[in-house]
């Protein structure tokens, strides 16, 4: 069976914002062209580096985000090879205003989709403002709300850069819906979006609506909430591990798992199953339930606490992941190979199909397939 | 059906949503938005968690407790054009209902538990069995193979991003993790590559003739934000952890104060010209030393006590205008209020105002995704629970008015609650002076 986006053609142009759109396109069969200056694309010089590489083919997000890709490396001034490559394309996707890109509306051909990730999206006081992962949830108001109260607010998990793949998932999103609308009505059109309004999307909690409903000025809260007990971060021997009770069965059987650990009768009282009543008794809940986080390990309160039915997980970090038992039996990790020939542990694809969709190589060297496209 | 509603990319698809809390409605609004028809099924002895958040104003008035379940928030922020059928799944016939309206859809969304999901009889084969050409598309926190180790296991979107690393990533570096509490990135990212799997396998089927089954785990997709991270692990045995607001790849870049009280400025400097910038402003406030970019790597701590000095002598505002001209990424740390005056935020339609049947009309965000021929347009805000039941078991079932009365005296169907019960929200009468093109309560 073919891979539904085999055949479309796809230029990139774009950095960090649309690396993981073009990389999940790819991915599903696009063929997809990185357009890169002589000097390699700006994502050939993020960190972390492969140590035995030198550049340009050492960064670890290029040679991730660009795999299944082609590089093309253009001259500045080519402009007939330019209109060749983007003439033939089904979709081009770049992260720069009309007038600021770098190609020309009239190279655009008449059936080739332009798909636009910017800062503040093309309308409005802000459309010429620049923008970044953290810039961009600075403008959610998330931004404000999360970490310590008596500290600087922080980005979520700013090292991932959610915001740029938010922005980057979105706009694939975007480009499918606007092939779809190609092949049924013939319509070509521009998709547009705006990393704040990716970022807004993620954000309903400190959205308009819910002002408008609670009148509440939303505050940073540290790593628990308020909207029950457990709720958020619970230290244990080696870690933290994170507990949402919300519903009455899951506050059950906390409460005896509690109770059967530390002794603390007190905990199963039927009292403490109104959440309400929880809340207003956060630091006597909390104190009860660090007696019992405390005495285990990440692993051991996480397959514990899941045998029982709770909702507890492991704050992890990347080693652990790696060694994951559920991921190694469901067989999630991929490989890759870098440019002096070693291979590299990736994620898998990122989701299941019964039919054969996900297929990648690994990332293009600069210029490896200039001549295939340009002479 | 006008000609800009049958050009609608989704014109014409119809979706059969079995979705609680974010991950599949979310997905399900974006379809509605672009023309599909998203039939939401409800239930009421085990509701989709916004059914139950209630609505803060509603706290004083009794009289409006029975419709407590249409008022969330959450209920057009994650399912506003859709259609609400109610549904009971575990009755015989609420089941058998279901499953003859899902031999009418094309698409099927879920973001129930794996576990629950085939109890229910909704996996694959058995939806198949009806529908051969299903694009069915699950989203289980730990994907549908019951044969790995977390396949039963629970996690709330809060959990599954401390699960994936998100939450150790958060935070300044010598503080503890802060967790992102606020937010729940595994939900919407779920949500995002749902929307792209579902388009993928309706252009397979299309194409083809073929259905597909496709298998979201939230644990697997989040993850696979992480590439870089586990490449790294695997190379040098490195682990990284959170580094407050930093960036990896040049300084400066953080959350500092200005004037006043938590009025705080986000700026990213991380190239030689964003620093040539900040250098024309700041003049003599900030060591020349930090003319070299090696420097301002090695001595962040500095550094961001400098710039903090620096920032805290400005209005927040006065500064991000001051380095947005100069090029520099800047902006305003945004609270909750201040979005309410945002006036590109507002001027960009993200808050859009829609009918409901409940609330008169309600408020919800726009969607990030623009298209300029085929925008999508908003039919309605969220559904009352059970809105649509009648209507949709006559036109895809064919089912008579009596036949659904019976139905609904079996408790295998139900209809909204008290439908002659209409209210408005408090902001009703003022909403029109923050959000533009919104009709002054009193011309309505």
């Amino acid at each position: 069976m073919a891979v539904p986006y085999q055949g479309v053609t796809v230029v990139d142009t774009t950095g960090l914002t649309g690396a993981y759109a073009t990389r999940l396109f790819a991915g599903l069969g696009a063929e997809v062209v990185h357009l890169e200056p002589p000097q390699g694309s700006a994502l050939r010089q993020l960190a972390p580096f492969v140590e035995s590489v030198d550049s340009p083919e050492n960064s670890l997000w290029w040679n991730y985000l660009a795999m299944g890709k082609r590089s093309v490396v253009l001259e500045p001034g080519d402009t007939d090879s330019l209109e060749r490559l983007i003439s033939q394309a089904d979709v081009v996707f770049e992260d720069q205003l009309p007038e600021r890109s770098g190609i020309p509306a009239e190279l655009i051909g008449p059936s080739t989709i332009r798909t636009r990730i910017l800062p503040f999206g093309l309308t409005g006081p802000k459309r010429g403002w620049k923008s970044s992962n953290l810039v961009a949830w600075a403008g959610s108001g998330i931004l404000y709300t999360t970490g310590f109260t008596d500290r600087p607010p922080v980005a979520p998990a700013a090292p991932v850069q959610l915001a740029c793949h938010a922005a980057g998932a979105s706009a694939l999103v975007g480009t499918l819906l606007a092939l779809r609308a190609r092949r049924l009505s013939g319509i070509v059109q521009n998709v547009e979006i705006s990393m704040q309004e990716a970022a807004l999307t993620i954000a309903p909690e400190t959205g308009v609506p819910m002002l408008l409903d609670d009148r509440v000025h939303r505050e940073r809260t540290g790593n628990r909430r308020d909207l029950g007990r457990p709720f958020g971060l619970y230290p244990c021997s080696d870690g933290f591990v994170s507990i949402i009770v919300l519903m009455p069965r899951h506050w059950v059987a906390m409460a005896q798992w509690v109770a059967e650990v530390t002794g603390n009768e007190s905990i199963t009282e039927p009292v403490f199953e109104d959440n309400a009543v929880r809340i207003e008794a956060k630091d006597l809940i909390d104190e009860w339930v660090e007696e019992l986080t405390t005495q285990g390990t990440r692993l051991e309160l996480f397959r514990e606490g899941q045998r029982r039915g709770i909702p507890i997980t492991p704050v992890n970090t990347v080693d652990a992941l790696v060694d994951d038992p559920h991921l190694e039996a469901a067989e999630y990790w991929s490989s890759t190979d870098l440019y002096d020939g070693q291979t590299v542990t990736v994620p898998g694809a990122p989701f299941r199909t019964n039919a054969q969709w996900w297929s990648t190589s690994r990332a293009p060297f600069l210029g490896e397939h200039t001549e295939l496209y340009i002479n | 059906m006008t000609e800009s509603e049958e050009q609608l990319p989704l014109s014409g698809i119809k979706v059969f949503e079995l979705g609680i809390a974010i991950a599949s409605p979310f997905c399900g609004k974006l379809m509605a938005y672009f023309g599909a028809d998203v039939i939401k099924i409800e239930s009421r002895t085990s509701p989709d968690i916004v059914r139950l958040l209630g609505s803060a104003w509603l706290k004083d008035r009794e009289e409006l407790a029975s419709i407590a379940s249409d008022t969330s928030p959450y209920v057009s922020e994650m399912n506003a054009s859709k259609r609400s059928v109610g549904l009971e799944l575990k009755t015989d016939q609420g089941r058998a209902t279901a499953m003859q309206v899902l031999a009418e859809c094309d698409v099927f969304l879920a973001n129930f538990g794996a576990r629950a999901l085939a109890d229910l009889g909704f996996d694959y084969e058995s939806v198949k069995a009806v529908k051969p050409d299903i694009v069915y598309v699950q989203l289980p926190g730990f994907g549908s193979n019951p044969g790995t180790p977390y396949y039963p296991f629970v996690a709330w979107g809060p959990n599954q991003a401390p699960l994936v690393g998100m939450d150790d990533f958060t935070g300044h570096s010598d503080d503890p993790p802060a967790g992102i509490a606020t937010v729940a990135p595994p939900d919407y990212m779920s949500a995002l590559h749902a929307a792209i799997a579902t388009l993928t396998g309706l252009e397979q089927r299309d194409l083809t003739g073929e259905g597909v089954h496709v298998d979201i785990s939230q644990f697997e997709t989040t993850l696979a934000l992480l590439g870089p991270f586990v490449m790294d692990y695997d190379l040098t045995g490195a682990i990284p952890s959170r580094m407050g607001n930093r960036s990896m790849w040049g300084a400066p870049q953080g959350v500092y104060p200005c004037s006043g009280t938590e009025n705080w400025i986000a700026i990213s400097a991380t190239d030689e010209d964003d620093w040539r910038a900040v250098r024309t402003l700041a003049g003599n406030a900030i060591d020349q030393m930090f003319d070299d970019a090696a420097l301002r790597m090695e001595h962040q701590d500095q550094l961001d006590e400098e710039m903090a000095s620096w920032t805290a002598a400005f209005q927040v505002d006065d500064l991000v205008d001051r380095l947005q001209t100069l090029g520099v990424a800047a902006h305003t740390v945004s609270t909750n209020e201040d979005l309410l005056h945002d006036t590109h935020v507002m001027s960009r339609g993200w808050y859009q105002v829609a009918d409901s049947k409940r609330l008169g009309r309600d408020v919800f965000s726009n969607c990030a995704v623009r298209l300029d021929q085929t925008p999508g347009r908003w039919t309605h805000a969220g559904p009352s629970m059970g809105q649509h039941t009648r209507e949709v078991l006559q036109s895809f079932v064919g089912l008579s008015d009596t036949q659904i009365d019976e139905l609904i005296d079996a408790e295998a169907a139900f209809e909204a609650i008290a439908p002659e019960t209409v209210t408005s929200r408090p902001w009703d009468d003022w909403i029109h002076m923050f959000i533009p093109g919104v009709d002054d309560a009193r011309d309505l």
